[in-house]
């Protein structure tokens, strides 16, 4: 033990002047980023995240205002959708998330039926009186007729010689709105809640959620179980068709409803610095009317292919769902790579696999791209079929929808993204724009195996293609 | 304590303690509860052991240019200045080097090849940082281990003598400084540990006002053939300072003052008193 005498050096003069400085200026920004009143921030489970965009602060509320448009080729569907989401983050680690969407689908869908060699018409019952008409006569070339004798009021369309028919009186607008509570209950435990509804003229959803998940090794691992039902009505515009009853203006009965009840196990580990990777496990069971009551199939002649009837579709009425999904973040250098693979196999026996890669490409510092690639292939469910042969007995289950149906899809992406105040996240508040361009397209074989001979010249392929255009705003701020 | 309140908690990976003069519970526990927020809000921002800080996302910037808020710059350029200051031998950017050597009183010395495998990614001239936006070359990293816990003592002290005027003292992991002298007017009695034996006093040290920070290697060393390797590195080197004390007490107005400049006494190993001496500050130390 020794005393040195007081007599100050160099160092220690420039010192006292240095952090005097110091601490006059931040302490007034100390102040005023956390009151004198705040209560001490709970030891909150972190998120871990490579450039996660959804990475949460504490008191931090970030808000999200997107717009999608959506429109497939051949004057098939469009859609716009507006999205506003907000994420408020409480100082004891609670975030609060809400989600409001609305939906405008307008345009043509595939009705079911078997392409032919010559025009097809088709009578489906037109909305009850005094509801509002959706019928669109410009593009869809739909009438309002009476079949003669009975009052009915009918709608009728004509579909052209040698294309798949489509139905163009398809008009829907969808308002959804999610919200979501997740709170820290213990050190590395986070419980979290959620509930969601959408609504439809002709359809509605109900669901919630509740989950737990568990941080170890240091919040280096994440282990999660969350689990949802949801409820859905399905109350189609005329009512619910009988299946494998013949398409016609003859009201329908009652809504139908669906139960959907899911789990998700997940495990999420931080491999290293540059690499963060998920797996998750799905397992889901639904029940209920789950056929699609504007959909029909044709009956046609064995030989000539001639449609004889259209009959309303027919769907099993349970469905379970497993899905793995292995999804990695990997940060080279100043990009990030997101590589993500996911199996898919139901009851219904469609199984498919989706691959996705994107690559985050910082350019500048307020510039970034971020292209994107997937490619999808599923198998048909076995009760898929194109058609139906007349004179033969019918299946228990048949539908032609061609989401059911083998294909592949390609989509191509292009993200670029411009934050505008600050050149990081760290710069609070911070807002970026960004906007997104998809191109899909759906390949596939345009006829069934063994097809009549009739109909080998058409094309059963409805494969979509299409391109969406995102354009977002995000901000942050404390 | 005789006459006033203790409350601990810990933080930034120690435990801490703010001892109040007073016989108000309540202004006690509000001033104890305003430390602790103040600990915690430092160590969320910067604790390196927090994938979510700040620091760690400066970290994982990978050679991107981060542009930080403006707390975080005064501390960047304190230690961009105190860099130059201490010609090199106080480096923010000497973190990286703990991925060769580990204190943990085994014999585990890294090979020269390792060391001289870890050394391109130290040193704060390889930084490129103009307010407000701080470069770490991929592979570099910062961390705020030599100020972080005196610079939240600091602010505690400032935050704490804003709200009342009560006497006080804020302990973090060994930090400490006074509000001033207790109420009585006597001063406050601090206890040097001793590196010898954890939990016994060397000395005891009676302090009216300021801070004393207490830098030295009391269980943190490797041993081998004999040899002591302390857990002060030389970032210029990448090997630890030769010939320490075991420890060195500072007394100083502020507790950054102190901080740095008892670690700095043992970054001159053994020149560590003559250093000290020089500088004219009041201090203690063991060899």
């Amino acid at each position: 033990m020794q005393l040195t005498p007081p007599r100050r050096g160099r160092i220690a003069q420039a010192l006292g002047l240095l952090t005097a400085n110091l601490l006059a200026a931040t302490c007034a920004q100390a102040q005023a980023l956390s009151p004198a009143a705040d209560a001490p921030p709970d030891a909150a489970a972190p998120r871990v995240g490579v450039n996660d965009d959804t990475q949460s602060d504490v008191g931090l509320t970030r808000l999200n205002a997107a717009v999608l448009f959506y429109s497939e080729s051949g004057g098939r569907v469009k859609a716009t959708e507006p999205v506003v989401s907000v994420t408020v983050n409480g100082s004891s680690g609670a975030v609060l998330t809400g989600r409001f969407t609305v939906d405008t689908l307008t345009g043509a869908t595939p009705n079911g039926a078997a392409p032919w060699t010559g025009p097809q018409t088709f009578t489906t019952p037109a909305h009850a009186p005094g509801t509002t008409a959706t019928v669109t006569g410009s593009s869809g070339g739909s009438t309002l007729v009476t079949i003669p004798g009975t009052g009915t009021v009918a709608r009728q369309y004509v579909t052209p010689a040698n294309t798949l028919p489509v139905d163009a009186g398809f008009r829907d607008l969808r308002t959804a709105v999610d919200l979501g509570y997740a709170t820290p209950v213990w050190d590395g435990g986070r419980l979290s809640f959620g509930g969601s509804a959408s609504t439809e003229r002709d359809y509605r959803s109900y669901s919630g959620n509740a989950g737990l998940s568990q941080d170890f090794n240091q919040h280096n691992t994440t282990a999660s179980i969350s689990a949802e039902f949801e409820y859905d009505r399905s109350n189609p515009f005329f009512g619910t068709p009988t299946p494998f009853t013949v398409m016609s203006a003859d009201a329908k009965g009652p809504a139908r409803t669906k139960t959907v009840t899911s789990a998700v196990l997940g495990v999420t580990q931080v491999v290293n610095r540059y690499w963060l990777a998920q797996l998750n496990y799905t397992v889901g069971e639904s029940n209920g009317y789950q056929t699609d009551p504007y959909r029909v199939l044709s009956v046609v002649d064995s030989v000539t292919g001639a449609p004889s009837q259209y009959l309303y579709e027919n769907r099993p009425g349970s469905r379970l769902r497993q899905s793995v999904y292995f999804g990695n973040k990997v940060a080279w250098g100043p990009t990030v790579t997101d590589a993500s693979v996911r199996f898919y196999h139901d009851s219904w026996g469609v199984n498919s696999v989706t691959a996705e890669l994107s690559e985050r490409v910082p350019v500048v510092s307020w510039l970034y791209v971020e292209p994107l690639a997937r490619y999808y292939s599923q198998t048909a469910a076995n009760f898929f079929r194109d058609y139906l042969i007349a004179g033969q007995p019918l299946p228990a289950f048949a539908s032609s929808d061609s989401r059911l149906g083998k294909f592949q899809a390609q989509t191509y992406g292009l993200k670029v993204g411009i934050p505008i105040t600050g050149h990081s996240e760290f710069d609070i508040p911070s807002s970026e724009v960004y906007f997104q361009v998809q191109d899909y397209k759906q390949t596939g074989s345009a006829q069934p195996g063994g097809v009549v001979p009739g109909l080998a010249h058409e094309n059963f392929f409805s494969g979509v293609q299409a391109v969406s255009v995102f354009a977002g705003w995000t901000m942050a701020f404390y | 304590m005789d006459g006033g309140f203790v409350l601990a908690f810990r933080a930034m990976g120690s435990p801490c303690e703010v001892r109040i003069d007073t016989t108000d519970r309540a202004l006690a526990a509000r001033l104890g509860g305003m430390a602790q927020a103040e600990a915690l809000r430092i160590e969320y921002k910067y604790s390196r052991y927090r994938a979510d800080s700040l620091l760690s996302r400066i970290n994982a910037s990978n050679g991107q240019p981060v542009t930080v808020d403006s707390e975080t710059a005064e501390l960047l350029d304190c230690a961009a200045q105190f860099h130059a200051l201490s010609e090199g031998r106080f480096d923010i950017t000497s973190g990286v080097l703990r991925r060769v050597w580990r204190f943990d009183q085994s014999d585990h010395v890294p090979a020269e090849t390792e060391v001289a495998a870890v050394l391109p990614f130290v040193g704060w001239d390889r930084v490129t940082w103009h307010r407000p936006e701080i470069t770490l070359p991929s592979g570099m990293e910062i961390d705020f281990g030599g100020l972080g816990k005196e610079y939240a003592v600091d602010t505690t002290v400032l935050k704490l003598q804003a709200a009342s005027p009560a006497p006080f003292l804020v302990n973090f992991g060994g930090d400490l400084r006074v509000s001033g002298p207790r109420a009585n007017g006597a001063r406050w009695r601090v206890a040097i540990e001793s590196v010898e034996t954890a939990n016994t006093a060397e000395a005891m040290l009676d302090l009216a006002s300021g801070a004393l920070t207490t830098s030295g290697d009391a269980r943190r060393y490797l041993l081998r053939d004999g040899v002591r390797f302390g857990h002060i590195l030389d970032p210029r080197t990448g090997w630890p300072v030769r010939d320490p004390p075991r420890s060195v007490t500072v007394a100083a107005p502020t507790c950054m003052e102190a901080g740095l400049i008892s670690t700095l006494a043992m970054l001159h190993g053994a020149d560590a008193e003559a250093f000290l001496e020089a500088e004219g500050v009041v201090a203690w130390w063991q060899r």
